[in-house]
């Protein structure tokens, strides 16, 4: 399935509250006095991106190509109110659930225990 | 830090040494954690080579273009060389192109070459397809560089997207737009510019910008930093006329 040629792609309720509370670094550098242009994950994932796009072991992992239309598309819509990378990271999360290679709920779930674990 | 006397004259200064950090966990940082560890429980890579990869980009950025460029205006026969042969030439300057991560290509890369300006053809780079670009060489891609606004635009009416960046060429000056894709990467070897003939290898790397590798300014001496552009928002792909 290729989100980039559905008109109204299907809103993912976890990345849906991400964008709700709008941590996007240049407010949080801004409220820690930091001036680090890009955030801290950024190249962690730069690897994710380029890592995926070397695996082609399941035939739902988007391609480079698709990985990126699909961006587009996102950063364009559902993740418009965003700024780079956030959105590209949003956008990859999205495409990941959409394909169907990670569960919503998974996902879910994960995100609550890696808070619980970062922030122990 | 010790509990010692904190009124004492300090010879050093703690804003200065310890630079801030954000200290919340964000949801974004949370986000990039789960999905590499859901892929990496997945089996779709490994932990490894997501390190490899990370590593990889932590360490590329544009001063082995930069220097590759000082080189072939200091030395015609390093220039013959970048034109006919880059991939030897950008191991001259530490870049191995086959092996850039010492694992592998981050992509299935086969080709590089150098585009020479001329006294009448300006060379830009752009892919229209998506975002590729000569990163070994380069560092990553600037944001805009991204944008579907500029990978169009700039096909178009190059001579346009060009002035949005400051860069306004004459008409006899002919613009040569090169579309990248996965398999081949470009860059631009600009012209020297004036007033810098004695200048060292490098003083010349300083005035090599990212954006003047790109193509989307020239090299002048004394300007050492890239053009601040607003990246405009993508167009629906689907609403484009």
């Amino acid at each position: 399935m290729s989100a980039a040629q559905d008109p109204s792609p299907a809103r993912i309720a976890p990345l849906d509250e991400i964008v709700e509370r709008d941590q996007v670094w240049s407010r949080m550098a801004a409220k820690w006095g930091v001036e680090n242009p890009v955030p801290p994950w950024k190249t962690s994932l730069d690897g994710l991106c380029d890592a995926l796009d070397r695996a082609s072991c399941d035939e739902n992992i988007p391609d480079f190509k698709q990985r990126r239309d699909e961006e587009d598309e996102l950063s364009a819509t559902l993740y418009a109110d965003l700024p780079y990378p956030e959105n590209q990271l949003m956008s990859l999360a999205h495409s990941l659930v959409i394909r169907g290679v990670i569960d919503e709920a998974e996902l879910k779930q994960r995100l609550a225990s890696i808070r619980a674990r970062l922030e122990a | 830090m010790t509990d010692h006397d904190h009124d004492h004259d300090h010879d050093h200064d703690h804003d200065r040494t310890v630079a801030p950090m954000v200290d919340e966990i964000t949801d974004f940082e949370v986000l990039e954690i789960a999905l590499r560890e859901l892929c990496i429980e997945k089996g779709i890579f490994t932990a490894e080579e997501h390190r490899l990869m990370t590593e990889f980009a932590e360490q590329i950025g544009p001063t082995p273009a930069a220097r590759l460029v000082a080189k072939a205006w200091l030395d015609p026969k390093f220039k013959e060389l970048a034109l006919a042969e880059p991939m030897t030439a950008s191991k001259e300057v530490g870049v191995d192109w086959l092996h850039p991560t010492g694992w592998g290509t981050p992509s299935d890369f086969t080709a590089f070459q150098i585009l020479a300006d001329t006294p009448t053809v300006h060379n830009v780079i752009v892919c229209a397809l998506c975002s590729c670009y000569p990163r070994p060489i380069l560092g990553n891609s600037p944001e805009w560089y991204r944008t579907p606004n500029y990978r169009r635009r700039l096909v178009r009416w190059p001579r346009q997207v060009l002035a949005e960046f400051g860069l306004y060429l004459p008409d006899e000056i002919t613009v040569h737009v090169q579309d990248s894709n996965q398999k081949h990467r470009f860059m631009v070897m600009p012209l020297q510019p004036e007033g810098t003939e004695d200048w060292t290898e490098d003083q010349l790397v300083e005035i090599l910008t990212r954006d003047t590798l790109i193509g989307v300014a020239l090299p002048k001496a004394g300007v050492t930093t890239n053009v601040i552009v607003d990246t405009r928002p993508a167009i629906h792909p689907g609403n484009a006329g």
